[in-house]
């Protein structure tokens, strides 16, 4: 499974599992969580707007569906079947419960943060889904080199 | 993208020399056009006006949130400002702003903006964090606070 969401990271890490299930064959997931518990949490401390919040959370459906066409389109162009899944809430809590009720073998994430605050304020859903699930997580680093591989592929 | 990847010295301004709410927007918006950030200031500027237009980002204890969604920018984008004398927000406390996180966002990046967006308001809660970046001697020193250095 990979976790796409909206980052040019996530869309690395989409060519790279591509090219993974390409060569063993697996089944492969793309799984975009609409993040509706930072849109209540913004809510709450009154930084969005109750129109607002409505506006962006038609915004964050319509990406998600963009987001996930686009990677089934490049699964698509090298010959790969892929399952979309797109759910809303918790990211981290998303992505452990899928991994759990799909009994995922791998997670795909992209590159993480390379900056590690030691404040707890800061805090990235995909680090957060890496250390919570149950499967081995593989982290996709070097879009060029990515690019190429993807490229590659027949 | 998280939001402390994007918290570099060149995006701070420390202290603001604007006085009003109008001016910060722009000083803020013009800080990330000198530091090649951004390159439509006008735009950018246009689309945080628009929101605040519709009730002031200025939230309590100090602290506002200017954003947008604007196609000035192809990525996310932010700027800080610390204003340790207090400006004037129109905040829902009626206090000063002293702190400002000024976010510009593409459309179609709805995602990133609310995550950043929401780590801001966990910033916002830490008074503790609040007071020592208002009291902070320059933006090396807000970097390193806020990268927990």
């Amino acid at each position: 499974m990979v976790y796409i969401d909206g980052t040019e990271e996530s869309i690395t890490a989409a060519q790279y599992a591509i090219c993974l299930a390409s060569f063993s064959g697996a089944e492969l997931i793309a799984h975009y969580v609409i993040n509706t518990r930072a849109m209540d949490d913004l809510l709450k401390a009154r930084i969005f707007l109750q129109d607002e919040q409505l506006e962006y959370e038609h915004d964050m459906e319509a990406d998600a569906e963009r987001y996930l066409n686009y990677v089934n389109e490049l699964a698509v162009a090298k010959g790969v079947a892929i399952t979309k899944k797109l759910s809303s809430g918790n990211v981290n809590k998303e992505i452990s419960d899928s991994v759990k009720e799909m009994q995922i073998d791998l997670l795909v994430i992209g590159e993480l943060s390379r900056i590690r605050s030691r404040r707890d304020e800061f805090y990235d859903e995909s680090e957060r889904a890496m250390r919570l699930v149950s499967c081995s997580v593989l982290i996709v680093k070097d879009p060029d080199r990515v690019w190429e591989m993807y490229e590659s592929l027949a | 993208m998280a939001l402390i990847d994007l918290v570099v010295e060149k995006i701070i301004k420390i202290p603001l020399e604007s006085k009003d709410k109008p001016d910060v927007l722009r000083e803020l918006v013009q800080k990330l056009k000198n530091a090649e950030e951004i390159n439509d200031v006008d735009s950018a500027l246009k689309a945080v006006q628009d929101r605040e237009d519709k009730q002031s980002t200025g939230l309590t204890d100090g602290i506002a949130v200017p954003h947008a969604k604007t196609d000035a920018v192809s990525r996310l984008k932010l700027a800080i400002g610390i204003a340790p004398e207090g400006i004037d927000f129109d905040s829902l406390d009626k206090q000063p702003a002293k702190l400002i996180f000024l976010l510009l966002a593409p459309p179609g990046m709805s995602g990133p903006h609310v995550e950043a967006l929401a780590e801001i308001a966990k910033l916002a809660q830490s008074k503790s964090l609040c007071k020592a970046l208002c009291s902070a001697a320059n933006a090396q020193e807000v970097v390193q606070l806020l990268k927990g250095e």
